[in-house]
C-alpha cells in the first residue's frame, strides 16, 4: 500500500496531466489538425517525390499559392459569417477574361485596370450578397446558380472576344512584373497575398467588422439581438470575396495570359476543400486566416504533387474530393465533440494527503468538540440577501456585504434593518476591506480588485498580474480574486483562489488537490499587481497581523493556516501556524483580544480525504459520473474557530445541522458581536460574543481611532 | 474470449456492466411528498418488518416485537439480538428471524421452536419470511456468508450469495429453491402460488420456478427493493429502502478505492447507501446536495430516500409514494396492507405511517384536500 502510494505521489508530481486539458481549452487547438495534416503531406511527398522540396518546385508552387491565398482570404470572410461562396470559379474566369481584354489587349493603365477588375469581381459578389444577405436566399443554391450564369457569360465572352484577346500584348514592365516578377525571390503575387492575409487577419481578429463577421457566423440570432446589422455584414463578406477573386484573377492573367475555357474550373471545390481542411467550420464562426492559409498550402501541395506523379486529372480531382469529404467529416465531428473531450480532460486531479482527521465528537475533549453555540443567532437581511460572502462595517457602524447579483448592499446602523444598494459592480463581491480614507476595497469574483468610494463610486484597481513564464492558461487575468487585506503602507494583499476555474466552478478545484491559487500584491504607488506567493491550495482568507509586517493566509483545500512575512527582519519567511484543521478554512479576521477568528466553510469527511489520495479514482469519477453526483468536500456544515498567533485553538462555535448557517465563509467582529456571512446563504448572522470588548471595531484596530 | 473483450469494451464505453447510469424516477415513479406527509401511526425506533395475522399488527424494532393497537405498541416478545425478519400466519403462528443465527416459530398457544440450521449451514442472515399456507415457511437468506448487519459491505461488493428456502414446519426439512441471488430482501406469493423474490442488489424482482433460472419480472428499479407484500385487492406493495446513485454505482466498480474505504473509513461514513438522511459532516457529500440559501433541494443527489411502489398483478408500477432528499422518512423496508389500511415502516425515519392510496400526488393526501374522485 505504502509503496503504491509513494508511486502515485511521484507520478502525479512529475507528470503534468493538467496540460492536456489546458491545451485543449485553447482556441488555437483547432489549428493543430491542419498542422498535423500538413506535416503528414510534406513527409509523404518528400519521400515519394525526389526534388519535392527543391527550390524550383517550391518557386512554381509559391506563384500559384499567392493567387490561391488572395482568394481564400475572401472565402474565409464568407465562411466565417456562416456562408459559402461557390461562384469563385466563374468569377475568377470572368475577371481573367476582363483583365486580358482591358489590360492586355486594350493596354489600360494598371492603376486604373486592377481596381476596375476587382470591382467587376466585387459586383458579382454584391449580387450574391444582395440575394443572400438581404433577400435571405440560400447561400449554397444562390452561389451555385451564379456560378453557372457567370460561366455562361464567360463562354459567350470567349466566343466574342477570343480573337481580340489572343492578339493582344501589353509590354509594360509593371504588367510583366505582376506575372513573373519577384521580390527577394518571392513571387509578386505572394507578396501581395501576404499583405492581404495580414490585413485580413487583423480585421478579423482585432477590428469591429471582423468581430461582427464572427458574431454573425457564431450565432446569427444573438448577433441580431446584439444590434449587429446582420444583412449588411453578410452582404459585405460576399463583396470582399468577389473583390479578392478579381485581384487574384488579374495576377493569373498577367502570369499566363491565357483565356482557355477551363480557367477557374473546379476552383470553388479546391477553395472549399482548402478552407474546410484548414479548420474553417462550415457552420460559421470558427476559423482564422491562418487556418485558411494552412488549408491552401495542403491542397496546393497535394494537387501539384499528384500532377507530378503523373496521375490523370480525373484521378487528381477524385483525390481532392475524397480529401474534402474527410475534412468535412473531421470538421463536423471535431466541432461536435471538442467540448466533450475538454469536459472530460480539463479536471486533472493530483495526489494530496492530509494529516489524520482531528476528532470533533462532542465531549471528546478535542478543541474542536461539537457544540450548539451558533444555534438561534439573529439574522440580518434574511431572505433579502443572496450570497453575502463577506461582511464589514464602516466607522458609522453601517454594515456592508456583497451579493450574487453584483451589488454591495449597505444595512444602516443601528439595527441593520433598512438597506440600500450601495454600489453596483457587476460581479459577485467576495472579500471586503476598508482603507484609512474610508474607501471600501473588494475582491470581485471574475473581475478583480475594485475600490468603492464613500459616495459609491466604483473604480477598478487591478484585473491582471504578471504572466508566469510556463503557464499555459493565461494566468495574467484575475479569474477569482477572493479575499484581501491592506498593509499599513497601503499595499493590498489579495488571494486568487484558483487560476483554473471560474467563479461558479470553484468547488471543482477541490477535486484537483493541486496548488492552483496564489496571493497577489497590488501596490497603489505604481498601480501594478504582482504575484507574490504562487501555487497555493485555494488561498482564501487573508489577515494582516497587528505588527504590520506579516499576514496570515488560509489555504482552503490544504486545511492549513500559514504566516508570511512581507516586511521586517523575517521578510519572505513562511511558517505554518495551523497545519491540520478538521475543515476547510475561509476568511480570517482580527478578534478584539488580539487573536484571530477563522470561518471553516466546510468540514472534511473521511471518504473525501481518502479520495484525495487516489487521483485516478477522482479522474475516473469526473469522466464517468454526472457533475451533480461528484463527491465533494462536505460544505453543508461550517463552524468558526478562534486561534492565537501561535496557532492554539482557543474556541470553536458550531451550528450543528447547518440550519441557519450551513456554510460560513466569513466572520467579522464588531462591538461585541460576531457577524457571519456565507457565499450560498440568504442572511448575515449576528452572534453575541460573551465577554468581548463592546467598543472594539476592526476599523480602529487597523487605522486607529477617528481623530 | 468474448467475455474479457466485452468487459474491456464496456469499460471504455461505460456500457453494460460498467454503466453507472441509474434509471430516472419517472412515469408511475414520479416523485411526490406522499410518504413524507403520510399520517404517523406510531413513533417506533427503527421499525424493520411488519406482519399481520389478520387481527393484529406486529412490528419488529431492534430485538423486540411490538403489537400495534391504535398507535400504541406493546412488547409481545424480546430476543437477544436484532430481529431481521417477521411473518405471521392467519392462524396466529408467528416466525421471527434473529440476527444471532436462528429462527423462532411461535405457536398461538405460546409454544415455540427454534431452527438453527438451514440446509447444511447456520440459519444466518434471514432477510424476509412468509408463510406458504400453515405448514411451510418461505425464507429469504440475504447471504450465506455474511450476517444481516454486514449488508452495506455486501451491497458495495455486489455479491450474490443469497438464497431462498422452503422450510417444512412439520418435518423441519429445508429445501433450497434458488441460490446465487443478490441479497433477496422480499418474498411474496402471487395469485397462482408462484414465488416472487425482490433481488435487492440487482434492483429487480424475479419469479422462481422449479428447475429454471430465476426470471426477472420487474427490472431496472431506481432503488434497492426490500419487502414485497400482496394486496388483498390485487397487486403488490413494494418498499425500496435506498435509492440508486451514480456515485455509489461508480464506487462499486472501483475495487482499489473500495478496499481502502473498507479498511480505513468507519462504516457509517462510507460512500454507500444509507437508511437515514445525513446527520453528520463526516458523511460524504455530492455536489448537487450543496445547500443553497439555507435549503437542501428535494431533487439533490442522495444516499437515502423513502420510496413505496404500488404494483399491479403483472408487477407493473402504477403508483408511488416518496420521501425525498430533504425528507425524513427514509429507509422504508416494509409496506403491508392491514385491514383495509396500508402501513409502512420507515426504519430510517423511526416511524410507522399510513399511506393513503387515494391521495393525489399533486395535492397531497386526499383527506386533506377533500378531492375524492
Amino acid at each position: 500500500m505504502a509503496a503504491s502510494e509513494a508511486w502515485t505521489r511521484w507520478r502525479y508530481r512529475w507528470i503534468p496531466d493538467k496540460l492536456v486539458g489546458e491545451i485543449l481549452s485553447k482556441s488555437w487547438i483547432d489549428t493543430l489538425i491542419p498542422g498535423v495534416i500538413l506535416a503528414a503531406v510534406l513527409a509523404f511527398f518528400s519521400l515519394k517525390l525526389p526534388g519535392f522540396l527543391s527550390g524550383s518546385n517550391l518557386g512554381d508552387i509559391a506563384q500559384i499559392y499567392g493567387e490561391y491565398l488572395i482568394i481564400i482570404v475572401g472565402i474565409t470572410f464568407v465562411m466565417m459569417a456562416g456562408g459559402i461562396d461557390l461562384t469563385v470559379g466563374s468569377t475568377f474566369a470572368f475577371c481573367n477574361l476582363a483583365a486580358l481584354l482591358l489590360i492586355n489587349s486594350m493596354e489600360m493603365n494598371l492603376a486604373l485596370g486592377i481596381p476596375l477588375i476587382m470591382l467587376i469581381g466585387g459586383a458579382i459578389g454584391l449580387i450574391n450578397g444582395l440575394l443572400i444577405g438581404y433577400l435571405g436566399m440560400r447561400a449554397f443554391l444562390t452561389t451555385l446558380v451564379m456560378l453557372i450564369i457567370v460561366r455562361a457569360v464567360v463562354d459567350q465572352g470567349l466566343l466574342d472576344y477570343g480573337q481580340t484577346i489572343s492578339r493582344g500584348f501589353n509590354a509594360s514592365t509593371a504588367w510583366e512584373f505582376m506575372g513573373v516578377g519577384t521580390v527577394f525571390g518571392v513571387p509578386s503575387s505572394l507578396v501581395v497575398a501576404a499583405a492581404i492575409a495580414l490585413v485580413g487577419h487583423v480585421v478579423l481578429t482585432r477590428m469591429r467588422f471582423g468581430w461582427h463577421v464572427m458574431a454573425v457566423g457564431g450565432s446569427r440570432r444573438s448577433a441580431y439581438n446584439a444590434g449587429i446589422r446582420v444583412k449588411r455584414t453578410v452582404c459585405l463578406t460576399y463583396m470582399i470575396s468577389g473583390l479578392m477573386t478579381g485581384l487574384a484573377a488579374t495576377f493569373y492573367a498577367a502570369r499566363l495570359t491565357s483565356a482557355g475555357t477551363d480557367v477557374g474550373k473546379g476552383l470553388e471545390v479546391t477553395m472549399l476543400t482548402a478552407a474546410v481542411l484548414g479548420g474553417i467550420s462550415l457552420g460559421g464562426g470558427r476559423g482564422s486566416v491562418i487556418k485558411a492559409m494552412l488549408g491552401a498550402v495542403i491542397v496546393l501541395l497535394v494537387q501539384n504533387s499528384l500532377i507530378r506523379m503523373g496521375l490523370t486529372s480525373g484521378t487528381s480531382s477524385l483525390v481532392l474530393g475524397l480529401i474534402l469529404l474527410a475534412a468535412v467529416a473531421i470538421d463536423v465531428r471535431w466541432v461536435k465533440n471538442r467540448h466533450k473531450i475538454l469536459a472530460r480532460a480539463y479536471v486533472s486531479p493530483t495526489y494530496f494527503r492530509l494529516p489524520p482527521l482531528p476528532e470533533t465528537a462532542a465531549g471528546s475533549g478535542s478543541p474542536y468538540a461539537l457544540n450548539d453555540r451558533l444555534r438561534g443567532v439573529a439574522a440580518i437581511g434574511l431572505g433579502e440577501l443572496d450570497g453575502p460572502e463577506d461582511v464589514i462595517f464602516d466607522r458609522d457602524d453601517n454594515l456592508y456585504c456583497g451579493s450574487r447579483h453584483g451589488d454591495i448592499i449597505r444595512f444602516f446602523a443601528p439595527d441593520h434593518r433598512r438597506s440600500e444598494i450601495f454600489a453596483h459592480i457587476g460581479g459577485h463581491p467576495l472579500g471586503l476591506a476598508f482603507d484609512p480614507q474610508g474607501n471600501l476595497l473588494t475582491c470581485v469574483g471574475g473581475m478583480g480588485l475594485y475600490r468603492v468610494s464613500p459616495s459609491g463610486e466604483v473604480t477598478k484597481l487591478s484585473d491582471e498580474t504578471n504572466r508566469s513564464l510556463l503557464s499555459i492558461v493565461d494566468d495574467s487575468r484575475l479569474r477569482l480574486a477572493d479575499d484581501l487585506d491592506i498593509a499599513p503602507d497601503g499595499r493590498v494583499f489579495f488571494s486568487e483562489a484558483t487560476i483554473r476555474y471560474e467563479m461558479y466552478d470553484w468547488m471543482v478545484d477541490a477535486l484537483e488537490g493541486r496548488g492552483n491559487g496564489r496571493i497577489i500584491c497590488y501596490d497603489p504607488r505604481t498601480g501594478q499587481s504582482r504575484t507574490v506567493l504562487p501555487n497555493l491550495q485555494l488561498p482564501n482568507g487573508i489577515c494582516v497581523e497587528p505588527g504590520g509586517q506579516s499576514l496570515l493566509f488560509a489555504e482552503t483545500w490544504g486545511c492549513r493556516i500559514t504566516r508570511w512575512h512581507f516586511d521586517g527582519p523575517h521578510k519572505g519567511r513562511r511558517e505554518v501556524v495551523i497545519d491540520n484543521l478538521p475543515g476547510y478554512p475561509d476568511n480570517i479576521n482580527r478578534a478584539s483580544d488580539g487573536t484571530f477568528w477563522c470561518a471553516l466553510c466546510g468540514m472534511r469527511s473521511p471518504v473525501f480525504d481518502l479520495a484525495l489520495r487516489m487521483p485516478d479514482f477522482r479522474r475516473r469519477m469526473v469522466q464517468k459520473v454526472g457533475r451533480d453526483d461528484w463527491l465533494y468536500p462536505n460544505m453543508n456544515t461550517g463552524c468558526v474557530i478562534k486561534f492565537d498567533a501561535a496557532g492554539t485553538i482557543l474556541d470553536v462555535l458550531w451550528d450543528l445541522g447547518g440550519e441557519a448557517h450551513p456554510m460560513i465563509t466569513s466572520i467579522r467582529e464588531h462591538k461585541g458581536h460576531l457577524y457571519l456571512g456565507g457565499i450560498y446563504n440568504n442572511r448575515v448572522g449576528r452572534y453575541h460574543i460573551p465577554g468581548a470588548d463592546p467598543a472594539w471595531t476592526s476599523n480602529a484596530s487597523y487605522w486607529g481611532d477617528r481623530s | 474470449m468474448i467475455g474479457p473483450l466485452k468487459r474491456l469494451w464496456d469499460g471504455f464505453r461505460g456500457s453494460g456492466d460498467a454503466a453507472v447510469t441509474v434509471p430516472p424516477m419517472d412515469g408511475a415513479l414520479r416523485p411526490n411528498q406522499l410518504l413524507e406527509t403520510a399520517r404517523l401511526v406510531a413513533a417506533v425506533p427503527s421499525p424493520d418488518d411488519l406482519a399481520s395475522d389478520g387481527r393484529s399488527l406486529f412490528v419488529s424494532s431492534g430485538p423486540r416485537i411490538l403489537r400495534l393497537v391504535d398507535g400504541v405498541g406493546t412488547v409481545t416478545a424480546e430476543f437477544g439480538a436484532e430481529i431481521t425478519a417477521l411473518a405471521a400466519s392467519p392462524r396466529g403462528r408467528m416466525a421471527a428471524a434473529v440476527a444471532s443465527d436462528h429462527l423462532v416459530v411461535t405457536e398461538p398457544d405460546g409454544a415455540s421452536t427454534t431452527i438453527a440450521r438451514l440446509g447444511d449451514g447456520p440459519t444466518r442472515c434471514i432477510t424476509a419470511l412468509t408463510f406458504a399456507g400453515e405448514g411451510a415457511l418461505l425464507i429469504a437468506q440475504g447471504s450465506s456468508q455474511r450476517a444481516a448487519a454486514g449488508w452495506k459491505r455486501d451491497l458495495m461488493e455486489r455479491r450474490s450469495d443469497g438464497a431462498v428456502w422452503r422450510l417444512d414446519l412439520a418435518t423441519r426439512q429445508a429445501e433450497r429453491l434458488a441460490g446465487g441471488l443478490g441479497w433477496p430482501l422480499g418474498l411474496a406469493l402471487d395469485a397462482a402460488g408462484g414465488i416472487l423474490v425482490a433481488e435487492s442488489w440487482r434492483h429487480r424482482i424475479v419469479a422462481l420456478a422449479p428447475g429454471r433460472a430465476p426470471r426477472p419480472v420487474l427490472a431496472d428499479l431506481p432503488g434497492y427493493p426490500a419487502r414485497l407484500h400482496p394486496d388483498p385487492a390485487g397487486g403488490f406493495w413494494l418498499a425500496l429502502f435506498a435509492p440508486r446513485n451514480q456515485l455509489i454505482e461508480f464506487v462499486q466498480r472501483e475495487p482499489a478505492f473500495l478496499a481502502r474505504m473498507f479498511a480505513e473509513v468507519d462504516e457509517a461514513f462510507w460512500a454507500a447507501p444509507s437508511l437515514r438522511p445525513s446527520a453528520t459532516f463526516l458523511e460524504p457529500l455530492q455536489g448537487g446536495a450543496q445547500k443553497h440559501l439555507g435549503m437542501l433541494k428535494p431533487w439533490a443527489p442522495t444516499r437515502s430516500y423513502g420510496l413505496i411502489v404500488r404494483l399491479d398483478d403483472a408487477l407493473r408500477p402504477v403508483a408511488s409514494y416518496h420521501s425525498r432528499a430533504d425528507g425524513m422518512r427514509h429507509g422504508v423496508f416494509t409496506c403491508l396492507p392491514f385491514g383495509g389500511r396500508i402501513l409502512a415502516a420507515a426504519k430510517g425515519g423511526d416511524a410507522v405511517v399510513e399511506i393513503d392510496p387515494a391521495a393525489d400526488p399533486a395535492n397531497g393526501p386526499a383527506a386533506a384536500t377533500g378531492a375524492q374522485p
